[in-house]
């Protein structure tokens, strides 16, 4: 079993099998009404990721993923990082962020229809909301982590503010920062399919009720394995770039958890 | 003295900072909307919503709705934390079950589990089964990742200690190794609670008959804007609440350990 | 006095690690350790003190030799077996009386009992106006009095002490040297000591067991031959402790030496 497990990609592929075969049993002897076997759903994915209209649909979501992720990460990292290093800025956004902590981001979908119309525009918001949060929170931390001694021997070398911020602050907090992002990047995800389930007219959210009114439950479960292989995805991806943008760094165990 | 005026000094002026980008964002949308700069009917005034708020906090229908998520909260909540901590801790006391159970959390814990949702409501119903299943599937990872992370980082001297002293290898597990990595266990379940309460409100909002993100949707369809805010805050005060009372339950449990911020 | 309690005998510990293969951290250890003796054992960092007291307590498996307590296998922990650790390694959520409580209410004493129990350590530690403090609420001395007592408080037969005055100033350390001696003076518990002091070794001990640099084997034996009670501000002045104390230290050094 260690042995096994050291082999990279085995223990995911394990656990896959071992996850389709309970559900398989829970399908088909205990009988959970509503849970055909999974085998069906399998040979649906393939369907659903060579169908044109899915196919454009699911890739708008995530263009639309993409742009808030970036916009999030670029507002929310610059304000940690000072939140980090001036007592004053934290002390102006902290109350702030913890009365905005609790909101469900995705909920205020309907209002930002009623604002900006059901474009791309709200779409893109709300993931932006529900990205900078915890992106801001791990630059906070990152940066509050920063030894005074470094700062000191910069200042003594002659590095501005600025400077210091940029060239010390940053990369002494990028492992922390890397972090925030990887939960971001599950979090836009999860933003994306849930504010689109609410809204219903476009994208996974369409295919979904479209499947369930129709009673192609099929395709029901063939998309929440899409949707679950893009979540694996970007928390995969996201920590294989982190390795190798910071293989010096400890590595992190932290395994992105969150809620839109 | 005037070191300790100094801290006090910094405190208010702290204290005030924070108060500023909320006072300035509740003048703002009072602003707006008092000077017409946009109809009532997309951005009511900060008065109206709140006075409408707290009509509905004595309006039993409202009330219905309030009770059933909150039924959804903590019965979700509860299966989410019995289960994590009880898996957390059988996985760090356990080698086999710990290699058997990481890398299906590896997979697991990315996925968004609201996808899953059209699916439990297939299996359970429209009724409060497939929503605290949701929760149980959302608040579940956090809990369950910080009680195995707690307890695999607890110094092994202390458990040398009791087992020295005549405990058994598994009562020392639910007993000094659960308590030692409470710290660790009570922020998972923090962030659990958290994501509870803001998950039951969106699944309300995407497949429900009752609940406070339906009278939501309800609102939004009818064009009720007024009707439409409250709902949000009312979760939002729900979510600040239990964070709240969670800390405070936190501290007295934590009594004796070292403190962490 | 004549029998021998401990008989280590040909334990050695390699521990298998992933990254750097088989690593030894524990040569071949033959020892035999009389009852009520006081035993301590200087060597280099690293050279598997630790381990060996580890195996003795039954906390990590020896890989080769066996641990004979009593004539009875060592396969475990046993409340024959008392450590004391560098890092106290208090349970913070109890406080002190609570902490000295464990071991008798684990031994099935009555919470009456306990209490009365973990009272009378508490006096033999000095502690006992401090029995409703929580350990991050003591000093570094106390909290190794507090760990003292609890282990004491579950009656061993053998106490395995692992550098316990390594953390604290040199003042706390020699009070707290002649408390250790007083209290082992009323019943002669047997002790097992490891220590990076030469002056504390031959201090406190009947013998000293000087090992080689890592992986660990016992270099030379010292019997100390110096009378008891010992009083710290006499034997300082005592020729042949002194020659002790140098020709232990002389041993050391040359083994620096080796090293470099
Ligand atoms: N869990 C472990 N896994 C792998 N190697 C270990 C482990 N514990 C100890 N070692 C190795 O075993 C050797 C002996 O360690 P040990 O802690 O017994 O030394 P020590 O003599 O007590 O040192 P010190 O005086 O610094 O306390 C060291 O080389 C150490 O690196
Ligand atoms: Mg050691």
């Amino acid at each position: 079993m260690a042995r096994l497990n050291a082999i990279p990609g085995v223990p995911v592929l394990i656990a896959c099998l071992a996850i389709l075969l309970i559900w398989d049993l829970l399908s088909r002897v205990v009988m959970v009404s509503g849970l055909p076997p999974p085998w069906g759903a399998l040979q649906e994915v393939p369907v659903i990721l060579t169908d044109k209209e899915s196919l454009v649909n699911i890739l708008a979501s995530l263009r639309r993923m993409s742009i808030g992720f970036s916009l999030a990460v670029a507002f929310a990292v610059p304000v940690g990082l000072l939140m980090g290093r001036s007592r004053l800025v934290a002390a102006f956004f902290n109350p702030l962020f913890m009365i905005i902590y609790p909101v469900p981001k995705a909920a205020l979908m309907p209002i930002i229809m009623l604002w900006l119309g059901v474009g791309e525009m709200s779409k893109i918001l709300v993931i932006f909301l529900g990205v900078s949060l915890p992106v801001i929170y791990h630059s906070y931390q990152g940066s509050k982590a920063v030894e005074e001694k470094m700062l000191w021997s910069a200042a003594a070398m002659g590095l501005g503010p600025m400077a210091r911020l940029l060239r010390v602050v940053f990369p002494a907090a990028l492992p922390e920062i890397m972090v925030g992002c990887r939960t971001g990047v599950v979090l836009a995800l999860i933003t994306m399919v849930t504010s689109e389930m609410i809204a219903r007219q476009t994208g996974i959210g369409n295919i979904f009720f479209n499947a369930l009114d129709m009673a192609q439950y099929d395709t029901v479960y063939a998309m929440i394995i899409v949707i679950g292989i893009l979540g694996f995805l970007c928390d995969w991806g996201f920590e294989a770039v982190r390795r190798m943008l910071l293989g010096w760094a400890a590595p992190v165990h932290d395994i992105a958890v969150g809620s839109a | 003295m005037s070191a300790l005026h100094a801290v006090w000094r910094r405190n208010i002026s702290e204290t005030l900072a924070g108060a500023l980008p909320i006072v300035l964002a509740l003048g703002i949308w009072y602003v707006i909307s008092a000077w017409n700069f946009a109809p009532a009917s997309l951005l009511p005034s900060p008065v109206t919503v709140f006075r409408r708020f707290l009509v509905l906090l004595g309006d039993p229908q409202f009330l219905q709705n309030a009770g059933a998520t909150l039924y959804r909260l903590f019965v979700g909540f509860g299966i989410a934390v019995m289960l994590g901590i009880g898996i957390g801790i059988l996985a760090a006391g356990n080698r086999t079950v710990a290699a058997l159970m990481q890398p299906v959390i590896r997979v697991l814990a990315p996925v968004p589990k609201i996808a899953l949702y059209p699916a439990l409501v297939l299996m359970f119903g429209f009724d409060h089964s497939s929503k605290i299943a949701l929760v149980v599937a959302d608040a579940l990872f956090p809990i369950l990742l910080a009680t195995y992370q707690g307890a695999v980082a607890v110094d092994p001297k202390l458990v040398w200690s009791a087992r020295a002293a005549g405990a058994s290898q598994t009562r020392c597990l639910f007993t000094i190794v659960l308590t030692a990595a409470l710290p660790s266990i009570l922020t998972g379940a923090r962030i659990g609670l958290i994501i509870a309460c803001i998950v039951v409100f969106l699944a309300e909002m995407i497949l429900s008959t009752d609940g406070l993100g339906q009278l939501l949707v309800r609102a939004a369809r009818n064009f009720q804007t007024v009707d439409m805010f409250v709902p949000i805050i009312a979760i939002s005060m729900l979510g600040l609440l239990l964070n709240a009372a969670f800390n405070m339950l936190s501290k007295r449990l934590l009594v004796g350990f070292p403190s962490q911020n | 006095m004549a029998t021998d309690m401990i008989k280590i005998a040909g334990v050695s510990k390699v521990y298998d690690t992933t990254q750097r293969g088989r690593h030894v951290a524990l040569g071949d250890i033959s020892i035999d350790i009389a009852e009520g003796q006081f035993v301590s054992i200087l060597g280099p960092s690293g050279c598997g003190k630790s381990t060996l007291l580890y195996i003795l307590g039954g906390f990590v498996e020896a890989t080769t030799g066996q641990v004979l307590v009593n004539g009875q296998k060592v396969t475990g922990p046993g409340p024959d077996r008392g450590p004391v650790f560098q890092e106290f390694a208090l349970f913070p959520w109890k406080t002190v009386l609570g902490n000295v409580m464990y071991g008798p209410l684990q031994q099935g004493l009555s919470k009456e009992a306990a209490t009365a129990r973990a009272r009378e350590l508490l006096v033999l530690v000095h502690l006992q106006n401090y029995e409703g403090f929580y350990p991050k609420e003591l000093s570094g001395g106390m909290k190794q009095r507090v760990a003292l007592a609890r282990t004491l408080a579950y009656g061993p037969k053998i106490l395995l002490m692992d550098e316990p005055f390594g953390a604290l100033d040199a003042y706390t350390r020699t009070r707290l040297q002649n408390e250790l001696l007083d209290i082992w003076g009323r019943d002669r518990k047997t002790v097992m000591f490891v220590t990076h002091s030469v002056e504390e070794a031959v201090f406190l001990s009947d013998r000293v067991f000087v090992m080689t640099k890592s992986p660990g084997h016992i270099r030379k034996v010292f019997d100390i031959d110096l009378p008891r009670p010992r009083v710290r501000a006499e034997l300082l002045l005592d020729r042949r402790y002194q020659d002790y104390v140098i020709a232990i230290e002389r041993l050391m050094d040359e083994q620096i030496e080796e090293i470099a």
